[in-house]
């Protein structure tokens, strides 16, 4: 990946699930599981500090991650040079008039909010206010959560414009939940130790972990779904096209996890809790400990192809860009799109000399639309120049091919495709295209 | 597991649904793509599949002659481009719009219209 907007993407979600993670596992894992070990109050100390330097590497890394996905998005958003964004105030412009602005200027709000918080939630003397519990927790879900605002999830219309965001916004807090919280549980594991005292403490965490992860992954199949429904819509799209198939990595990855999280609650989870077996507990707790390292790392590795998907076009309506990642790159490219039908021209060299021209027909339903014949005609830009006129020829797969034409001169010629449907019924598509100089 | 394999099975049978569209694509125009119109149009009228950012979507039309005749910065509207056009004679008209949706992603595309029964 050479898109530092992946980096930037990966880095900024990574810190700030990696946030929310620990916060969520100290309000509902660590401090009722050291609530279980006040005869052995240095390994709770010991839990808090090593989660706070977790909590504020987090924070800081979000903080600094974000400065960099503003720049790398404004620039794509104007088109224009990193010098012109604060010469020309666009990255004003973009702070305070567009959705992915207004949703960073929020979640700078909230993360500097959550540090202030910080300096009494993360005391190493536990946190015991449910009411500053309850107002970081729900804070650290915010910045999660208005993730979604900087995704695929926003701006569709109708129904989708309320369930697709919502069902994002519940994802990314199942997600900073369940994988968020595997790092501070590997730590809690490890820093409890296999002594009887420590193990109580590992006791209560593992078995309150275990209903927290059941909780998420059912929130994560959920929201999955109807994400899945929205970006992907077919499962031909979840195979045939490049979001489709990292998300199959991502479902393979994560059906990895759910089974290590289900050996550890329907094995190890029980043997750790036989206080009569003090061998097979400490066996089950260095296994647990192991698992949730490994599952950590997995779950690593599903937020770096998250931060790929946000970036690579939705499997749903790939084929309305005309598949940019199958275009050649020298060859120009022209969507035709009408209420009757549609049609993806593309011209390979699209610069002058001899091109072959390649058609895909779509109807306004975006299915593949038959034609019984098809005629190609190019017009040169210069007024009274001779249009070229040609049959296509259809191959195999449906696409209509055009070969051997002479594009005499560079400039803005015009494709028109006039397809015959049936008896009396035509579909005639027209548009300008680019054709480069040599 | 056998709630998650409900769950799991939920997801298979959601893709077989027909999906809805993301993304600002041209959904349809006024006058539209191809088509021919008696009348030079005092206004195009474009609708997007998805919300649009008013800040950075912009588009240009340009008449017979090959001059611009769009009245400059378009109104928009949730996911509907609005521009005027000056008064212009038969021929065609060629449409090269450019929209960011509130997604942050950029797309573009071009279409020509009729006046006049050319």
């Amino acid at each position: 990946m050479n898109d530092p907007l992946f980096y930037a993407r990966a880095i900024h979600f990574a810190a700030s699930i990696m946030v929310a993670g620990v916060v969520f596992f100290i309000v509902f894992v660590a401090e009722p599981a050291f609530r279980h070990t006040k005869d052995d109050a240095r390994v709770a100390v010991a839990v808090r500090i090593r989660l706070a330097w977790i909590a504020w590497i987090g924070l800081i890394v979000a903080l600094a991650s974000g400065v960099p996905w503003l720049v790398i998005v404004a620039e794509s958003m104007s088109g224009q040079p990193l010098g012109a964004l604060t010469s020309q105030g666009i990255l004003w412009t973009v702070l305070t008039q567009t959705d992915f602005g207004n949703d960073w200027l929020l979640r700078l709000v909230l993360a500097c909010a959550l540090g202030g918080l910080f300096v009494h939630f993360l005391s190493v003397k536990g946190v015991t206010s449910l009411g500053l519990k309850a107002v970081t927790a729900v804070l650290a879900a915010a910045l999660v959560g208005s993730l979604a605002w900087a995704g695929h999830a926003i701006g569709g219309q109708g129904v989708e414009g309320f369930v697709h965001p919502a069902a994002d916004v519940l994802h990314l807090i199942a997600a900073a939940a369940w994988a968020g919280a595997l790092v501070p549980l590997a730590v809690l594991l490890t820093m409890t130790g296999p002594h009887a005292a420590g193990l109580a403490a590992a006791r209560t965490a593992t078995q309150r972990f275990s209903t927290l992860g059941i909780v998420s992954v059912a929130a994560l199949l959920l929201t999955g779904t109807v994400n899945a429904w929205y970006l992907v819509g077919s499962v031909s799209a979840l195979t045939g096209t490049d979001y489709g198939r990292l998300l199959l990595v991502k479902l393979t990855l994560f059906a990895g996890m759910v089974g290590i999280a289900a050996f550890n609650w329907s094995r190890l989870t029980p043997r750790l809790l036989q206080n009569a077996d003090a061998t097979g507990a400490q066996r089950a707790w260095r296994q647990l400990r192991r698992n949730a390292a490994i599952e950590a790392a997995m779950g690593a590795l599903v937020i770096c192809i998250v931060a790929t998907l946000g970036i690579l076009p939705p499997a749903s309506h790939v084929h309305e860009h005309g598949r940019p990642g199958a275009i050649p790159a020298d060859a120009s490219f022209q969507h035709i799109h009408t209420e009757n039908g549609m049609a993806d021209v593309t011209v390979e060299p699209g610069h002058v000399g001899v091109a072959g021209v390649t058609i895909h027909l779509w109807d306004a339903e975006e299915n593949a639309l038959d034609a019984q014949q098809l005629t190609l005609t190019l017009a040169p830009p210069t007024a009274g120049g001779n249009p070229i006129t040609r049959p296509a020829v259809q191959d195999s797969d449906g696409l209509w091919h055009v070969d051997g034409i002479e594009l005499s001169q560079p400039g803005n010629w015009m494709v028109t495709i006039d397809a015959v449907l049936g008896p009396g019924k035509r579909l005639t598509l027209a548009a300008p295209i680019v054709i480069d100089a040599k | 597991m056998r709630t998650l394999i409900f769950l799991a099975s939920i997801f298979v049978v959601a893709l077989g649904m027909p999906a809805a569209r993301a993304h600002a694509f041209l959904d349809h125009a006024t006058p539209a793509g191809g088509s021919t119109v008696a009348a030079p149009p005092q206004e195009l009228s474009l609708s997007f599949t998805q919300n649009l950012e008013p800040s950075f979507s912009t588009v240009e039309v340009t008449g017979p002659s090959g001059d611009r005749i769009d009245q400059g910065k378009p109104q928009i509207s949730g996911n509907t481009m609005r521009v005027g056009l000056k008064a212009s004679g038969p021929g065609t008209y060629h449409v090269h719009w450019h929209a960011l949706s509130v997604d942050t992603h950029t797309t573009q595309g071009s279409f020509a219209f009729h006046v006049g029964g050319q």
